[in-house]
Parts: structure tokens; C-alpha cells; sequence
């Protein structure tokens, strides 16, 4: 049997920049960053003061009560995403189709936020216990299970938590079982919620967040800009897709891996190469095919650069007719969910004839000299574009899409 | 008391990589040693901790040796109220 090809029917999204695809296309489209000073704790305690949070968000207009307690915020983001990527898709979710239906989500932290309280409870106000919903709120795979008994879907459902690559392993993975046949609908994407205290200061210790923006591969850039949020894709059959009239963004058409196997945060040149290569050949065309890249692009001074020269390395002269980006600039940067914002980001790219901007752009660093489209988006018909995630541990996935 | 404070400083690059502290002298090269940037993070991490400092980030690129560890730390705690990048936390 031919490998199906496999059509994106439903968008959904919640991140900084919105609380759906139409307000966050809007922000993209516009190069108008959703990061602000973080509003989740004292910054009077905390190194660095600006993030990229959903504001202006009450669960209570997602969810009842009784099923919030249940539900970290991790888990209330996959689940917007979920609700509208599947109402926009327009599928009607019989029976028989919901068992051929797999949800496949990503996320790094998972409801840490929820553990983090609990273990406040714990270790500062010593009060020997932790309440019992700590354990289904912070589980990676909650999400996952949300979105399935959300749906009544009894497919197959799992997580993959590789850090900031796991929301592509996941959308990839999803992509793969539905071109072969193994599933006739897939829910994929991510979601992270990692502005917690303790968290922040995890990250804190890193060193590695920006104190000012999120300046992706400019001269003067200072690291990056956590993000939270959720995106969700729906994903079936083109065939399937025409015969019910379905709108179709774009299509997947290509998926790579691999693994630095180097240092646990230090990325290397080759490892992203191998999994740009992967993500073409796995869609059967040339690099030369491609005309964008939604970039990893974290806006530290070593990710932007080695990205640059893994661009380099994968595509040769061809790198220099590229258009790049990083929306991170915009969304900040969502962890586990960063890959799922940005297929959205890219797919939107297609669709709409324009590609949104590296934004916070100064000054040109020599070394990441790539048309990486500053600050302002750019019409452009491109046909395929890669979305690049290269996580902490060396672990790369990258996804290629086609306009449709 | 500068040998005490020195000799702190070098004790304290040799626990994070699990050196001999003889190993360590104030004109080892951290790469020499073995440091990568997050043994470098980490021990920024041990001298904060140690000396109730606050280190910028950008420490973690700018220093090459570890005199320019004790040097740093030095100038921080001699001038941490007057220092603008040590004001964190703001922002």
C-alpha cells in the first residue's frame, strides 16, 4: 500500500500571543510579541523579570470547577488547543472513528507547577501531606488522557516528554501513524505551563533567559524568553479530508530525528543536521524544495549559532535563498509545546502567503547571516518549510510541511 | 585575608569537577580542567552560595582562568552595592 498523505484539518491554539488561531495569526502576522513582565510571582525574587504567559485567562471560562481541580494548567492549555482544533476541523467523531482516532501530546514539565504547590505544603509549611490530586494533575500524560475522555477517542494515546523537541516527536509520531494506515485521525501537539516559582529559578540557574527579549540570532542576543501555552493539530487522510469537504491548511509531509549523543545541554552541528536531512528525505524531495524554516531558534548566543551552521551544512548555497525565522521571538519560548506553536505558526505561514518575523531584531550577528526576516513579516508563496525543535539532551525532531 | 579567600575559590573549583585541589592552581585554564559551560554555571552557583553574591550571567562566557574566578568574585563582594551588574533581580 502507498503511504497515505496525510492533511492538517484543525488548527487550535492558546500562547502569549492569543487565545485562539485568529488572534494569535494576528500577532504573528504583525511581528507583535506576547512577552511582558511575568505576572505569576514576586520578581522582586527572581533574576530575570519578562516571559511570554497567557494573560487575561480564567479557567472558569474553559472548564467547571470540578473538573479545574483535576486539570494543572498544562492540561487546561492542551485542551483549548484540543476543542478548537477539533470544532475547526469540522469532523464528527462517530464511533467507529473514534477508535481510530490516536491523541499524541508533548510536554516537558507536565504539571510541575501543580507538585511545586503541593510540595509547598510539604517541605515549608510542614503539614505531612500532599493533596491527592497532585499525582493525576502532574503526570506529562494527563493531557494525553484529558483530551481522549474529552473526545470519547480510545485509540491509541501517549506523551512524549524530550524536553523542547517533545510537541515535534509527538505531532511526528501522530503524522507517521496516520500516513500508514495506523490511524485514520490523530489530535497532536503540546503544551506547557512552566511559570512556576520553583521552576523559574530552575531556570534561573540555568542562565540562559534573557533579561531583557528574546532577540533570536541577533548580534546582541541574551537568551530566551519562557513561553507557556498549547497547540493542537488535527490530522487525517488527505483522501479522507477531500471526500468529507474538509478544509485543509497543509498538508505533513516529512519527519526526521536524531540525537546529538554529546553533551546534555550543549548542542552540536551534526545532530541537527541529521535530523533536517531525515525530515526531507522521509517527504521525498530535495532541500532545494524548501523555501522556509521555522527555526529552533532560542535566542541563546550558542543554539542561533550552531542552528545557523547545521542550516548551513544541510543546504549549501541553497541556505542563502532561505527565508528563516524564529517566532519564538514573538511566543517565547514554550518548552514542550514550542514545536506545536510553531507547526501552527508555519502551517498559517503557508496557508496565509506570509511569513512571520524574527522580531526584537538590532544589530546582525556576522555569524548567523541568514535572511532570518527581521522584525517585519514578509509575503511569500512558499511551497515546503521545515520546523526545526532541538531539545536539551541533544534530542532533534523536525517536521516538513507543504502549502496546500 | 586573600590566601583564605583564594584558597576557598580553588577548593571550590575543585568539588564541582571532583579535582585533587592540588590540581588546581589561580592560572589553570577552567577548560583545561575539564569545565564546560554548565560545570561553569554550577560553580557560579557554589560561589553565590558560598559568598551571599549574586554573579551575573554572562560570567559563565567571560571567564577563561581561574584567577579570573577569584578575581570576579573579589571585585563582586568588594563592590556589589556599587556594581549595576550585580543589581539582579530587577527586571
Amino acid at each position: 500500500m502507498n503511504p497515505r498523505r496525510v492533511a492538517v484539518t484543525g488548527l487550535g491554539v492558546i500562547c502569549a500571543l492569543g487565545h485562539n488561531v485568529t488572534d494569535v495569526w494576528s500577532a504573528l502576522r504583525d511581528g507583535r510579541p506576547g512577552i511582558a513582565p511575568i505576572h505569576s510571582v514576586d520578581l522582586s525574587q527572581l533574576r530575570f523579570g519578562n516571559g511570554a504567559q497567557v494573560c487575561d485567562y480564567d479557567p472558569g471560562k474553559h472548564f467547571e470547577a470540578s473538573r479545574t481541580d483535576l486539570l494543572d494548567r498544562f492540561a487546561q492549555f492542551a485542551l483549548i488547543a484540543a476543542r478548537e482544533a477539533v470544532r475547526e476541523s469540522g469532523i464528527s467523531l462517530a464511533a467507529e472513528l473514534r477508535e481510530k482516532t490516536a491523541v499524541v501530546t508533548g510536554s516537558s514539565m507536565g504539571g510541575q507547577s501543580s507538585q511545586d504547590a503541593g510540595f509547598v505544603e510539604l517541605y515549608q509549611r510542614d503539614q505531612g501531606r500532599v493533596h491527592p490530586l497532585t499525582i493525576p494533575r502532574t503526570m506529562t500524560n494527563a493531557a494525553a488522557s484529558q483530551i481522549a475522555m474529552e473526545f470519547g477517542t480510545t485509540g491509541p494515546a501517549y506523551t512524549f516528554s524530550t524536553a523542547c523537541s517533545s510537541a515535534n516527536h509527538a505531532i511526528g509520531h501522530a503524522f507517521w501513524m496516520v500516513r500508514e494506515g495506523k490511524a485514520e485521525l490523530a489530535i497532536a501537539g503540546g503544551s506547557e505551563a512552566p511559570f512556576s516559582f520553583g521552576m523559574l529559578k530552575a531556570w534561573e540557574a540555568m542562565r540562559v533567559i534573557a533579561p531583557d527579549t528574546c532577540r533570536p540570532f541577533s548580534k546582541n542576543r541574551r537568551g530566551m524568553i519562557l513561553g507557556e501555552g498549547g497547540a493542537m493539530l488535527v490530522l487525517e487522510p488527505l483522501d479522507s479530508a477531500k471526500a468529507r469537504g474538509a478544509t485543509v491548511h497543509a498538508e505533513i509531509v516529512g519527519f526526521g530525528m536524531s540525537s546529538d549523543a554529546h553533551h546534555i545541554t550543549h548542542p552540536s552541528v551534526e545532530g541537527p543536521v541529521l535530523a533536517m536531512r531525515a525530515a526531507w528525505r522521509d517527504a521525498g524531495i530535495s532541500p532545494q524544495q524548501i523555501g522556509y524554516i521555522n527555526t529552533h531558534g532560542t535566542g541563546t548566543p550558542t543554539n542561533d549559532l550552531i542552528e545557523t551552521r547545521a542550516i548551513r551544512e544541510v543546504f549549501g548555497p541553497h541556505a542563502d535563498r532561505l527565508a528563516v525565522s524564529s517566532t519564538k521571538s514573538l511566543h517565547g519560548h514554550a518548552l514542550g509545546a514550542a514545536g506545536a506553536l510553531e507547526a501552527v505558526s508555519t502551517i498559517l505561514a503557508l496557508r496565509e502567503g506570509w511569513i512571520p518575523p524574527t522580531a526584537n531584531f538590532l544589530d546582525p550577528d556576522p555569524e548567523c547571516d541568514l535572511d532570518v526576516v527581521p522584525n517585519h513579516a514578509r509575503a511569500a508563496q512558499i511551497e515546503y518549510a521545515l520546523s526545526n525543535a532541538f531539545a536539551f539532551g541533544g534530542l532533534n525532531a523536525v517536521l516538513t510541511f507543504r502549502a496546500h | 585575608m586573600a590566601d583564605l579567600f583564594t584558597e576557598k575559590v580553588l577548593s571550590a573549583v575543585a568539588s564541582v569537577k571532583h579535582l585533587p585541589r592540588e590540581q588546581i592552581a589561580a592560572d589553570s585554564a577552567l577548560q583545561e580542567l575539564g569545565f564546560d559551560s554548565l560545570d561553569t554555571t554550577v560553580l557560579l552557583f557554589e560561589l553565590e552560595k558560598q559568598f551571599q553574591i549574586s554573579i551575573p550571567d554572562e560570567a559563565v562566557r567571560s571567564v577563561r582562568t581561574v584567577g579570573d574566578v577569584v578575581t570576579g568574585v573579589a571585585r563582586i563582594i568588594a563592590g556589589a552595592s556599587r556594581d549595576p551588574e550585580t543589581s539582579a533581580g530587577e527586571p
